[in-house]
């Protein structure tokens, strides 16, 4: 895995329970270097101030849901390029399909193992080596 | 209102709601419903017919109701909203007797009582919940570094005992590892699987609001499926068959919790990734 250990992720869920459990897994896996946001729209502001390589994100949140926090990092040329996980308990075929075409880079159904969250963060970090 | 209990009293609340709303439906009402047709009193009966001529002119005014929208002049929004308030008047009498003849009123009072006790417990729920998530996040916390500290402890010894065995260690060397792997056996270890034991007794407690939130759940449950079937029942008899919507199609569902017999989720991460190969992504 070529990713490198000081990536910046921001992870982006209203409850503070699951921002903390993706942060332990994601220290687990090596990488330290986490912000977290309780909503799209906080999710944004950060984002925005740059700086950040990688983000985790729930859809089902109040001001800004996932899936329009995906689409607007990928309407703004200087997000556009930023992967996006979604980790997310909308289970629908239309859920996935839909972040799909947004542009995920990922969808991880809640409840989820760490070794899938694993899995996920390598095949992103694979196609973005390829690109 | 106090009168919620009693179904005497929900009796003369509905009549005397009913009341109020008769002398709107008096004026004549710009449209679309045109209430006024129907002439108005504090009877029962005519309120019966009233409503069966409110509910027939809106089953023949849905075909023209572009066209009144449209017609509508702005600033006459007021006459609308206190038709809308006097059918939403003449639903609840006629939801009131129906359910009164049903005998589901005693049933419904108590339940309606019964929602604010069950928001304060789903809050009790989400509270205990939250506490139980955050006191074995605590502990792992507490206790992954003791489990790393083992491990790296043991680890650099063994190394060293290697060492031993590879005849690469002199003997100052090998009695100064001979005391600090005592030293190790006796004191670091022993502490920190204490400290380890400690926290794991830390994350079962923590789960001791299962039987409180079960017990709780329970309950509500239970309250939802009497105010359901009431409702449900009460529905059906009440409702016209065109206003029998499908199910709200929505993006934003939360989790599925019971996916038996529905082919539209996904249950598990293989189907997801199964989907999205399918797909391409």
């Amino acid at each position: 895995m070529a990713a490198d250990p000081k990536m910046r992720f921001l992870v982006v869920d209203d409850f503070s329970t699951m921002r903390r459990i993706v942060r332990n897994l994601l220290k687990e896996l090596g990488f330290t270097n986490v912000d977290e946001a309780e909503d799209g729209a906080i999710a944004l502001q950060k984002l925005q101030g740059g700086g950040f390589e990688f983000v985790v994100t729930d859809w089902n949140m109040p001001n800004m849901d996932g899936l329009t926090l995906l689409q607007t990092i990928r309407a703004t040329p200087t997000l556009k390029h930023l992967p996006v996980l979604m980790i997310t308990a909308e289970a629908k075929k239309e859920n996935i399909i839909a972040a799909a075409q947004a542009g995920a880079s990922g969808y991880i159904v809640k409840p989820f193992t760490a070794g899938t969250l694993s899995e996920k963060l390598n095949k992103i970090f694979e196609k973005m080596g390829q690109a | 209102m106090t009168a919620t209990n009693d179904s005497d009293d929900l009796e003369a609340l509905f009549d005397s709601i009913a009341g109020d709303f008769a002398p709107v439906a008096a004026k004549p009402a710009p449209a679309p419903v045109a209430v006024a047709k129907a002439p108005v009193t504090d009877d029962s009966d005519d309120l019966q017919a009233l409503f069966d001529s409110v509910a027939a002119e809106t089953q023949a005014a849905k075909a023209e109701a572009p066209g009144l929208v449209v017609e509508e002049p702005a600033g006459e929004e007021w006459p609308r909203q206190e038709a809308v308030f006097n059918r939403i008047g003449h639903m609840a009498r006629l939801l009131h007797d129906t359910l009164g003849q049903l005998g589901y009123d005693k049933l419904l009072s108590q339940t309606v009582s019964a929602l604010p006790d069950a928001k304060d417990r789903l809050a009790y729920v989400a509270n205990l919940t939250e506490q139980a998530a955050c006191r074995v996040l605590n502990a792992t916390d507490i206790a992954c570094p003791l489990v790393d500290d083992i491990e790296n402890g043991a680890r650099a010894l063994g190394e060293r005992w290697d060492k031993v065995f590879a005849n690469q260690l002199g003997p100052q060397d090998f009695k100064a590892l001979a005391v600090e792997t005592r030293a190790f056996l006796n004191g670091q270890l022993p502490e920190k699987t204490k400290g380890t034991h400690a926290q794991l007794t830390e994350i079962m407690m923590a789960q001791d609001f299962q039987d409180l939130t079960g017990q709780v759940i329970k309950k509500i449950v239970s309250l939802a499926q009497d105010l359901e079937t009431g409702l449900m029942s009460v529905l059906l008899e009440v409702l016209p068959d065109t206003k029998r919507t499908e199910e709200v199609n929505s993006l934003m569902n939360g989790p599925v919790v019971n996916a038996e017999g529905r082919t539209d989720v996904v249950v598990n991460q293989e189907q997801v990734d199964d989907l999205l190969d399918s797909l391409g992504f």
